[in-house]
């Protein structure tokens, strides 16, 4: 092992982590947003919306991600609608974690017993206010583990943006062999950097769920 | 050519394609049963430095890509002067992911039996290898089936970074359709289509399978 090379590539790989953070984090807040609208829709309209957003989830959820980012990138042009790979990446990421995101937000809210909305229109609270404060912080309680997972799960999906070239962290480990011809430290430096963000995200989630619940307990 | 005879032009060699991603799978998914109940082993039965072992591996294989897996499996050997066929890296990188995710399966299986059983099946004088064979994997499987199911279809879906490899797996007929017909969005569209048949396939199987086993148990 050769500790003065480690040295001289950790600030490449230092900045390839930013890139790999920033595409996730846009993924992840893109894909949670849509995924909350999307459930949403399918809760309100279930006849109408429901077979749309039935098809959708079988779509993204059946197919490999590498795919989807391979029909946008690759495909899209040919409508005239060219993304550079970053953008593809960012999108693609938000797409297939939306499909995700919908399913655990629509499992979060059936977990609520239907007898508490009804408690809740028993005392007169209106719609808005069952949503706000008996359905809302329960199903955002419930669903921060199934959260903390699937963004774990999107950060490890974007190193298939590397395919494409987006200059992350896996695009970069093979960019610092071609320069060094050495295998060994910047692969076992890869792996050790991905495990450690994903702790990191699995820590963040932990530590939401204890102020989350040390919020409903006052 | 119409879109019509492009598509039939391209579906021997996404059949192809759809083969050897099918068989990697089920060979990942396999070894890493096997695997995963090693792991079990391991983690109950070899004190605290086993179990603490065992708790690290999963957590890495959880905790990094795949793809990332695959080329340190792959160029990892290579720098200490082995080489490694790319087949090999696949299925190795596949069976030992596949094997973290289906401990954490396996898992809960083994903890939804009751304990009572293992000590009955002791009085009978069954040995601790019959107790988890005849008394233990098979209700295991049956309680697991839907998440094992789920953790196949994740294999089939993550099974394409191999294609990085030039292993000729679905994805990477699709990239050598490409590369002759330069229609990328039919192509890829075919190519996602190929896989969402493997994977509805599997679990339309896996959905007859626990249907039928529960009418057993109520006959």
């Amino acid at each position: 092992m050769n500790f003065e090379l480690i040295i001289d590539i950790l600030p490449a790989f230092g900045h390839a982590a930013l890139v790999t953070l920033q595409a996730s984090i846009l993924a992840i807040v893109i894909g949670a947003a849509a995924g909350f609208m999307l459930n949403a829709l399918a809760q309100i309209y279930p006849t109408t919306f429901g077979i749309f957003y039935r098809g959708f989830v079988w779509l993204i959820r059946g197919t490999p991600f590498l795919a989807q980012l391979f029909v946008i990138y690759f495909g899209l042009p040919q409508f005239g609608i060219t993304l550079d790979a970053m953008q593809a990446t960012v999108i693609g990421l938000g797409i297939y974690g939306a499909a995700y995101f919908a399913e655990i937000f629509r499992a979060a809210w059936q977990s609520i017993p239907n007898g508490q909305i009804e408690a809740g229109r028993a005392f007169g609270l209106g719609r808005r206010q069952i949503l706000r404060h008996i359905e809302a912080p329960q199903a955002i309680r419930l669903a921060v583990p199934m959260l903390t997972n699937q963004a774990i799960l999107i950060l490890k999906e974007s190193s298939v943006a590397s395919i494409i070239t987006v200059p992350e962290l896996t695009m970069t480990a093979g960019t610092i062999v071609a320069e060094t011809f050495s295998y060994a430290e910047p692969y076992l430096l890869l792996g050790l950097i991905y495990w450690l963000l994903a702790l990191a995200f699995a820590g963040l989630g932990h530590g939401s769920e204890h102020w989350l619940g040390r919020r409903q307990t006052h | 050519m119409t879109l019509a005879e492009r598509l039939a032009d391209y579906m021997p060699a996404i059949a192809s394609g759809m083969l050897t991603t099918a068989w990697l799978s089920m060979l990942a998914i396999v070894l890493g049963f096997f695997a995963a109940l090693g792991l079990y082993v391991l983690r109950t039965r070899s004190g605290r430095i086993g179990a603490g072992a065992v708790k690290m591996y999963v957590s890495f294989f959880r905790g990094t890509p795949l793809l990332v897996q695959l080329l340190m499996l792959f160029y990892l050997p290579a720098a200490f002067g082995v080489d490694i066929q790319s087949e090999l890296a696949a299925i190795a990188a596949l069976g030992l992911n596949s094997a973290a995710f289906q401990s954490e399966i396996l898992r809960a299986g083994f903890a939804a039996i009751p304990h009572a059983q293992i000590e009955a099946a002791r009085v009978f004088g069954l040995n601790p290898r019959q107790i988890l064979w005849h008394i233990q994997v098979p209700q295991v499987l049956r309680i697991t089936l839907p998440s094992l199911t789920s953790e196949t279809i994740d294999i089939i879906k993550g099974s394409a970074v191999i294609s990085v490899l030039a292993i000729a797996d679905l994805m990477r007929v699709g990239k050598q359709l490409v590369a002759v017909s330069h229609r990328p969005l039919e192509v890829y569209l075919s190519i996602a289509l190929a896989y969402l048949l493997l994977t509805t396939l599997i679990a339309m199987l896996a959905s007859a399978v626990v249907h039928r086993s529960r009418e057993e148990k109520h006959a």
